[in-house]
């Protein structure tokens, strides 16, 4: 479903460039959950991006199916993202302005997805994930993990194939990250293609692939 | 529209505030503009007609003595149409006159002759009546003079020793005659006299054939249909003796080097307006937009296009920035009443909130923030979100 070829992305440092993915390729498949672990300052974040469009790469390309999604331009990447990438962020990225409910139907809103059935959906799925009752909280009155099931909510309002989670549980306590980790668990299971960064790979038990970014290179551990 | 005044209030209040700035400097310079404005129509409206040699006439009638002969003479010249003997007086002649534009005046009217000024055929009066053939030791009063002395229609005012009733107080004007006394012409004579020792000497003494009608400063001079102001004015200079005329033009023309000062002024202040109160707009929709770029990360991340982006900040600054117009508006404007009423006091007028000031402000801070916005949302949208995001953090 998707593959990253040869990656390649260059940050400009105070005194010289710095490496951050050399030649990297990652190939993920529908149905599958798939870990790419390293230290702090490894580049994982970097990689997410670039899979997921956030930021381009210096060389190499992005596949979604047969279309090269890294050559689009910038408006098509941007449909592009909204309908098929779901994002979930370590500090949960959640509007300050906008109530829980409202953060979720954001995500219904540049798409053009009809908005009864956005709310709907969003409603629903903030009942599945337990914060239906604090719809109309704004996120500083919601806690840590329920700002991150929000976000959920949010990343899945549109069903999209692929998931891109950077260190989801990093900021929760032990029962909320596990109620993450079984949702990223059920979309790779209803056939979505997940893939989630972490320091801890030991955390995220049961992926079908786990990978290591060590000095910009991938390595498949298993 | 309560949301977005909830998530942006900082924002409206800090451009309510540079609204406030552009519009209070603006209406400044109105008030200096309809003075100037003023003036000049009321000098385009009239030829001007003063004795020749020096005198005690004030304003456009300082001059010499201008006898009813003359005056008669004047009316006699083709093109003219209506010759109104006027004599006007500062109201204190011991007050310095180098700040003429905001002297106080003793406007002495023939009233058997209807005013020849195209611009001013009658004086607006806002309490009261104005005067009538016939009427003597009464006043009518410009409102600024009216404010200052604290006078009004029914109350008195004592001009060399006589006792005058205020019959009216005129609308103001924003222009000279707002600090005018005027009253019939037979009673501006007899203060003449009062005032002029030379002149007063020179009457008993009977070397000169004088009579009361003789003593007039000036005089307004209308022209027939058809005829060109400033034609007739030369007619009257070649063919009438001993008088000094005014051109129209050149009065207008000296009026307007006269006043050369206040209208640099005038620009200065509206220039000054213009950059404190636009750059300080400005820089807080751009600083607003600078602020959410996180959230606009987060927004692109979501499938928003630059276009969606664009016409979402567009679309707020708009709210914003006619919110925080209409708020720097209405503050500018409860300043700008608070002071002058103060102001009042002492017959000051500092503000005038003319609808074009106005109009032209809100319109010049809602384009100004549209502009300031889109810039902003350019740059915002010309970063990948990531870099969007990690900014914002």
């Amino acid at each position: 479903m998707l593959r990253g070829e040869n990656l390649v992305k260059t940050y400009r440092g105070p005194s010289a460039p710095i490496p951050v993915l050399s030649d990297v390729s990652l190939r993920v498949g529908a149905g599958a959950l798939t870990v790419v672990a390293g230290t702090s300052g490894s580049g994982k974040s970097t990689l997410l991006n670039v899979l997921g469009l956030l930021e381009d790469a210096d060389g190499g390309a992005v596949w979604f199916g047969d279309v090269c999604v890294s050559a689009l331009s910038r408006s098509a990447k941007s449909q592009y993202r909204g309908r098929s990438v779901g994002f979930v962020f370590q500090s949960f990225m959640l509007l300050p302005s906008l109530t829980a409910l409202d953060n979720v139907l954001l995500a219904g809103k540049y798409v053009g997805a009809a908005k009864a059935e956005s709310r709907r959906r969003a409603q629903a799925l903030l009942e599945q994930f337990g914060v239906l009752a604090r719809r109309s909280h704004y996120p500083r009155e919601l806690s840590g993990g329920e700002q991150q099931r929000v976000a959920f909510c949010r990343a899945i309002l549109n069903d999209p194939p692929l998931l891109l989670a950077d260190e989801p549980t990093g900021n929760l306590d032990d029962d909320n990250a596990a109620l993450i980790l079984r949702a990223l668990h059920e979309r790779a299971e209803a056939g979505g293609a997940v893939v989630v960064v972490t320091h801890r790979p030991d955390a995220v038990a049961g992926a079908h692939a786990v990978h290591a970014l060590e000095n910009g290179r991938l390595r498949k551990v298993r | 529209m309560k949301t977005l005044i909830r998530s942006y209030l900082f924002t409206i209040v800090g451009i309510a505030v540079g609204v406030a700035g552009l519009i209070a400097l603006g209406a400044m310079s109105e008030r200096i503009v309809r003075f100037i404005e003023g003036g000049d129509r009321f000098v385009l409206g009239q030829i001007s007609v003063a004795g020749r040699g020096m005198g005690m006439g004030a304003g456009f009638t300082a001059g010499g003595l201008l006898p009813s002969a003359t005056l008669r003479a004047v009316a006699a010249v083709p093109g003219v149409d209506g010759v109104q003997a006027q004599v006007m007086l500062p109201l204190n002649p011991s007050t310095s006159q180098f700040m003429t534009l905001t002297q106080e005046l003793v406007l002495g009217m023939d009233l058997s002759v209807p005013s020849p000024n195209r611009a001013f055929r009658t004086l607006p009066v806002q309490r009261g009546r104005f005067l009538r053939e016939g009427d003597r030791r009464a006043a009518v009063v410009g409102a600024s003079f009216a404010a200052s002395h604290g006078l009004d229609v029914g109350g008195s005012l004592e001009l060399e020793g006589q006792r005058y009733e205020v019959i009216g107080v005129l609308e103001r004007m924003l222009t000279a005659p707002d600090r005018f006394v005027i009253v019939p012409i037979a009673d501006a004579r007899e203060q003449w006299v009062t005032k002029d020792a030379m002149l007063r000497t020179l009457l008993a003494s009977g070397a000169a054939a004088l009579t009361a009608a003789d003593l007039n400063t000036g005089a307004a001079v209308g022209w027939r249909e058809g005829e060109d102001p400033d034609a007739v004015a030369r007619r009257i200079r070649e063919r009438v003796a001993a008088v000094n005329v005014q051109l129209p033009s050149e009065l207008s023309e000296l009026l307007r080097s006269s006043t050369a000062f206040f209208a640099t002024l005038t620009v200065a202040i509206g220039a000054l307006g213009l950059v404190i109160g636009g750059l300080s707009l400005a820089n807080t929709i751009a600083a607003a937009v600078f602020e959410r770029i996180r959230d606009f990360g987060v927004k692109r991340a979501l499938g928003a296009t630059d276009v969606q982006l664009g016409r979402e900040v567009l679309g707020e600054a708009l709210g914003v920035t006619l919110a925080g117009g209409l708020g720097g508006i209405a503050l500018a404007v409860a300043l700008g009443l608070g002071i002058d009423a103060w102001a009042a006091r002492t017959g000051q007028q500092l503000f005038f909130f003319s609808p074009r000031l106005l109009g032209g402000g809100l319109v010049f801070s809602v384009l100004l923030g549209m502009a300031s916005a889109a810039y902003a949302t350019f740059r915002v949208v010309h970063l990948s979100p990531a870099e969007a995001i990690r900014r914002g953090q």
